[in-house]
């Protein structure tokens, strides 16, 4: 039953996400991406994690890609051009990068057969599992949890100065 | 699972999610009244005894009236909003425990819909995911009107669930538990006698904070920028009419009750009393009631507000978002953890 669910919700993501890349409205390439995230959040709960099904949507499908929609809307666009590609090799890159990893992906598996099943014991209640998730980042993985961190901030910092730099030219 | 067990999980689950709609009947004529007493005018009172019967008939109304679809909208986005909308209103009171627990042929069933371990942020994820009823709404009618509604409940809503998130996170802490149930347990007992132990009393910022991040949330004066009738007609429901614009209203009247209930749940102790352990059906029953009056209480303060204060502007509103909630939560947040040092729980 549970491998019934975890199936029809990875390929709903995988057909939304394709839905995504396909579409050639913006607004409903962010909503199909939406509803991909949203999926992929079921798959999250059917691996026994709750807390990063909860963060997937409150961050990614509720708060980035409102965003995404704010600055769409903002900016009414209702039709993506449909101009010459000014790089085909760029298509052509795209197709062999997507191809290579397929045989990556599809090796591994030969090789090391497909990863181990869904976890049969692990018990949704109770929350140590959300415990879990935070001794790991605040003590195993401190280092890169905080390199992120730093890595976010430079992003911030970065698109103050563009934001400002236009501003000041404007003025 | 056996027949009773399979009712028991339907009851559980399905009456809230119906008794929620038929509560919003009687809440518009309460509003009504109270603004018209906020105001000194009578209000409905002509259709029926206390003009109780004037919400069914405006309901009968709305069923009953033409719809009217603009050429030029997007049919599937513009159909699909108002029931995004009153799904995210109905399925975000799925997790918030409404009374105690009540014993069925020897099984204990605890009065909520799913005791789910991530409890609260389920109900953010929800919220979270409920602005997409109002941006599609304000996309698809191909309205100018519609769109500046949806914009701007898009930045809105963002804008305070940051402040919302970090003040209950406050909540959290002091439960140490995601769970509804768990919170409310945290606040059983009293201090000195006779204060009870509720959340609002230590975190009196937190729960200001929360509670008027709430307002902006439902989209309710003084936070209705979204559909500011003196500058965008009706915002993002302009080119709604009949049942689709009253799915909008009801997914509006939900909220308020939906965000009253959690707001008594984090920090009013939710359906207990100090001092008060149900027991038995009439217990049980009685929890309930603690609980309907508590939420009805804190509705009513929802319509006072509505009927006192004036709109915002919108840099106000981001200004208050953003340079005062916003810090107040993070100030709100160390305190709570200052605190559960201090008293040694930690």
């Amino acid at each position: 039953m549970e491998r019934v669910v975890f199936d029809a919700a990875a390929a709903i993501a995988v057909v939304f996400a394709a839905l995504m890349v396909l579409n050639r409205n913006p607004v409903k390439s962010v909503l199909a991406l939406v509803v991909s995230f949203f999926f992929l959040a079921v798959a999250y709960v059917l691996l026994f994690a709750p807390f990063i099904a909860a963060i997937q949507v409150i961050v990614y499908a509720g708060a980035i890609l409102v965003l995404f929609l704010f600055v769409l809307m903002l900016l009414n666009i209702r039709q993506e051009g449909v101009e010459k590609d000014p790089r085909p090799i760029q298509r052509i890159l795209a197709g062999a990068a997507v191809l290579l990893f397929t045989i990556f992906l599809v090796t591994l598996l030969a090789r090391h057969g497909a990863p181990p099943g869904l976890p049969a014991t692990a018990s949704e209640t109770g929350a140590p599992h959300i415990a879990d998730v935070a001794r790991a980042v605040y003590s195993d993985f401190l280092l890169p949890f905080e390199a992120l961190s730093v890595l976010l901030l430079a992003a911030l910092v970065g698109a103050f100065v563009l934001v400002a730099k236009e501003r000041g030219a404007k003025a | 699972m056996t027949l009773l067990e399979w009712v028991i999980l339907v009851a559980r689950v399905a009456l809230p999610a119906m008794i929620l709609p038929a509560i919003v009947i009687p809440l518009v004529w309460y509003e009504r009244r109270v603004a018209a007493f906020i105001q000194d005018r009578p209000g409905p009172n002509r259709v029926g005894p206390f003009g109780l019967l004037q919400s069914p008939a405006d309901i009968l109304k709305l069923f009953m009236k033409e719809e009217v679809v603009p050429a030029q909208s997007d049919r599937f986005l513009f159909f699909l909003a108002p029931g995004l909308a009153v799904f995210a209103a109905l399925s975000t009171f799925a997790v918030i425990p409404y009374g105690g627990t009540l014993t069925i042929g020897g099984k204990e069933v605890p009065l909520l819909g799913a005791d789910i371990s991530i409890g609260v942020l389920y109900v953010f994820a929800i919220t979270s995911l409920s602005v997409y009823s109002l941006v599609l709404a304000g996309w698809s009618s191909n309205n100018k009107f519609s769109l500046m509604g949806g914009i701007r409940s898009s930045a809105q809503l963002i804008s305070y669930e940051l402040a919302m998130t970090t003040a209950a996170g406050g909540v959290i802490l002091s439960a140490s538990s995601f769970k509804l149930a768990d919170i409310i347990a945290a606040q059983q007992g009293t201090w000195l006698g006779f204060v009870p132990r509720w959340n609002v009393f230590p975190q009196i910022l937190g729960f200001l904070i929360f509670f008027i991040a709430t307002f902006a949330e439902t989209n309710r004066l003084p936070f209705d920028l979204p559909e500011a009738e003196a500058e965008l007609v009706a915002g993002y429901h302009t080119e709604y009419s009949a049942m689709h614009f009253g799915s909008f209203f009801l997914a509006e009247y939900v909220n308020v009750i939906v965000s009253s209930a959690l707001t008594v749940t984090l920090y009013f102790g939710g359906w207990s009393l100090p001092g008060f352990h149900p027991h038995g059906v009439v217990g049980v029953l009685l929890s309930l009631l603690v609980f309907a009056v508590k939420t009805a209480l804190l509705v009513t303060v929802f319509i006072w507000v509505r009927w006192t204060l004036p709109r915002f502007r919108y840099d106000q509103l981001m200004a208050l978002g953003w340079k005062v909630f916003l810090p107040l939560a993070l100030m709100n947040l160390f305190w709570v953890a200052a605190l559960e040092m201090w008293t040694g729980r930690r």
